[in-house]
């Protein structure tokens, strides 16, 4: 079986259909031991130090593997970067596939997209049908892992954001990914509930700083919603496969993801939204765009290269959970 | 005898006073000077030489400074560093609803405080630029004191560069061109207005309290009180802020258990 690395969410759902693994290129960066030397190897390589760290760590970790020489990368909806990526990447030996999630939602356009998809990858629409059916359960697990977090209290922030995230490629393999999701739910039933005081959101991608949820809980906080995670693994499960990914938030505008977002505090008591931002990324001047529209406190956090919160970020963190109290 | 220690990145800010909160002695240290000569290693983190300070029985210790998890001292209150400030402005000014503007030698906050509680805040990230730092370069590469830098405001030369590296060879670009030093110093410090200006105009208030070591010059305070329009005020002692804010707290807490017994 051939794996093919993904640059973000995707409908793995064809992927699988088609016999192949999705590897999840972020997940394989960030957890790497060396995840910094992998940015300076890009660099090293010519990457401008001035782009986002995240890209010059999934251009590494695909040079660096072995066993990787496809990769889909998401051209629309997701990071511009992206583009000069794939044609690094092709100029490695690397064959590239785009995908694009059109800006508008377009229920058309993004038919065609997975049509086009299931086509590169030779594979047809029923054994598309069948994978999903087969992911509907597991999502519905991961989602209750969430409700569990929030709800029950007896899920860390932590371990939320590691089982969401991990739904973007199930690890490469859902049965043993659902084998420790059903470990995991067996294992929290007897959990004590976190009694933190402060309840945060978290907004934005996913951290590139290794310890953050911990440093939180430290302080007396725990996050209780992770927005783009729980994006990545789905929680809207319906019946039509095209319909479940123009349900998925984050490629497309910002504003769906603020309404996402609203709902998501409201529901689960946040006080205070890290909003967390990549150095380099034009997300950040969404930055913006979450202020003015989303009514509780909000802190925004930079991060740059894998690695620790460094002392200034904490000192921020603190200030602001001080403020929530 | 309360003291209040701001430990900041390059200085060490000490007030201590009488339990009434009067002022019996300050004084800014050097900070690797302070850990050198009144720092003494402890198993438990660091013990604060008050003899060798001169300053006889202390009775409370409220510290705070750059990252409280890094400060460890022996038997001291540590409180967040944005808080201690804000409580500083509060004590030194009476005022309860506005927006403090804090540049230090490496920081810059701007901490938004309405009925005395600090509601948003906002610091420059991992960049010296507009801070002293910055203004100590520029004094250098113009070979003037900084006094003489914080006088001047009026027409600035137009320089791009805040880098406090790239900076410096902007300015002297400026200079061969022939700009005299009041010019060349207003362009130095506009440049410092134009870095905070996004961060004070998202947390506006109807008064701005001003503080750190650059408050103690005049050029950026009236540059701010000119462009923005807005009431600007530098309490007594402006770099002490942090530290006063330490004390603040520990009177504040005091105050409170007295009432409750
Ligand atoms: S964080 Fe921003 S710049 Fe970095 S990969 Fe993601 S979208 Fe691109």
């Amino acid at each position: 079986m051939s794996r093919i690395g993904i640059t973000t969410t995707v409908p793995i759902e064809i992927i699988l259909a088609s016999g192949q693994v999705p590897v999840d290129l972020n997940n394989i960066f960030i957890t790497d031991k060396e995840a910094s030397k992998l940015v300076e190897a890009a660099e090293d390589a010519g990457y401008p130090r001035n782009i986002c760290g995240w890209i010059k760590g999934l251009y590494s970790t695909v040079v660096n593997s072995n066993d990787i020489d496809k990769v889909i990368a998401v051209t629309q909806g997701d990071c511009s970067n992206t583009h000069a990526l794939m044609e690094t990447l092709e100029l490695a030996g690397v064959q590239t596939l785009p995908f694009a999630y059109p800006f508008d939602r377009d229920y058309d356009l993004l038919k065609l997209q997975m049509d086009k998809l299931i086509a590169a990858l030779g594979t047809d629409w029923e054994a598309v049908g069948k994978v999903t059916n087969r992911l509907k359960s597991l999502r519905q697990k991961v989602a209750e892992i969430d409700r569990l977090t929030w709800q029950e209290n007896t899920v860390s922030g932590f371990d939320n954001h590691l089982f969401q995230v991990s739904c973007s490629d199930f690890d490469g393999d859902a049965d043993s990914f659902e084998q420790r999701v059903d470990e995991f739910l067996a294992k929290t039933q007897a959990a004590a509930e976190f009694n933190e005081n402060i309840r945060l959101g978290f907004i934005g991608v996913p951290p590139i700083f290794t310890d953050l949820y911990t440093y939180f809980e430290q302080m007396g906080a725990r996050v209780v919603f992770n927005e783009v995670q729980r994006q990545f693994a789905m929680p809207n499960v319906v019946e039509d496969l095209v319909e479940q990914y123009r349900l998925y938030t984050y490629p497309y505008g910002v504003f769906g993801r603020i309404q996402d977002i609203q709902a998501e505090i409201e529901k689960r008591n946040i006080d205070g939204i890290i909003h967390y931002v990549q150095s380099f990324c034009f997300r950040q001047i969404e930055d913006m765009i979450f202020r003015e529209k989303l009514d509780v406190p909000i802190l925004t956090i930079e991060g740059d290269k894998p690695g620790r919160v460094d002392a200034r970020t904490k000192l921020r963190i603190d200030s602001f959970l001080e403020m929530l109290k | 005898m309360l003291c209040g220690i701001d430990l900041g990145s390059r200085s060490v800010k000490l007030v201590i006073t009488d339990t009434a909160g009067k002022i019996e002695f300050t004084n800014v240290f050097e900070t690797v000077r302070f850990y050198r000569e009144y720092g003494k290693r402890h198993q438990d983190g660091l013990v604060v030489d008050f003899e060798a300070l001169g300053v006889g029985q202390i009775s409370e210790v409220i510290a705070t400074g750059y990252g409280r998890n890094t400060i460890d001292i022996v038997g001291a209150t540590v409180i967040p560093e944005l808080k201690a400030h804000a409580l500083g402005a509060i004590w030194q000014t009476g005022l309860t609803d506005f927006t403090l503007l804090d540049l230090g030698g490496q920081d810059s906050k701007v901490i938004k405080v309405r009925k005395r509680k600090m509601v948003d805040f906002a610091t420059n990230d991992k960049c010296a630029a507009s801070t002293g730092r910055y203004l100590e370069n520029m004094a250098s590469v113009l070979d003037i004191s900084l006094e003489e830098l914080s006088r001047y405001s009026d027409n600035p030369v137009e320089l791009n560069s805040t880098c406090a590296i790239f900076g410096e060879s902007e300015l002297i670009g400026r200079i061969v061109e022939g700009y005299g030093i009041p010019e060349l110093s207003a362009g130095v410090n506009y440049t410092i207005y134009k870095r905070i200006k996004p961060m004070l105009t998202s947390l506006i208030s109807d008064t701005i309290v001003f503080t750190g070591g650059v408050a103690l010059g005049q050029a950026i305070r009236r540059l701010i009180e000119q462009e923005l329009k807005r009431e600007v005020v530098v309490p007594q002692h402006p770099q002490l802020n942090g530290a006063i804010g330490c004390v603040a707290h520990a009177l504040e807490k005091r105050e409170q258990n007295a009432a409750r017994n």
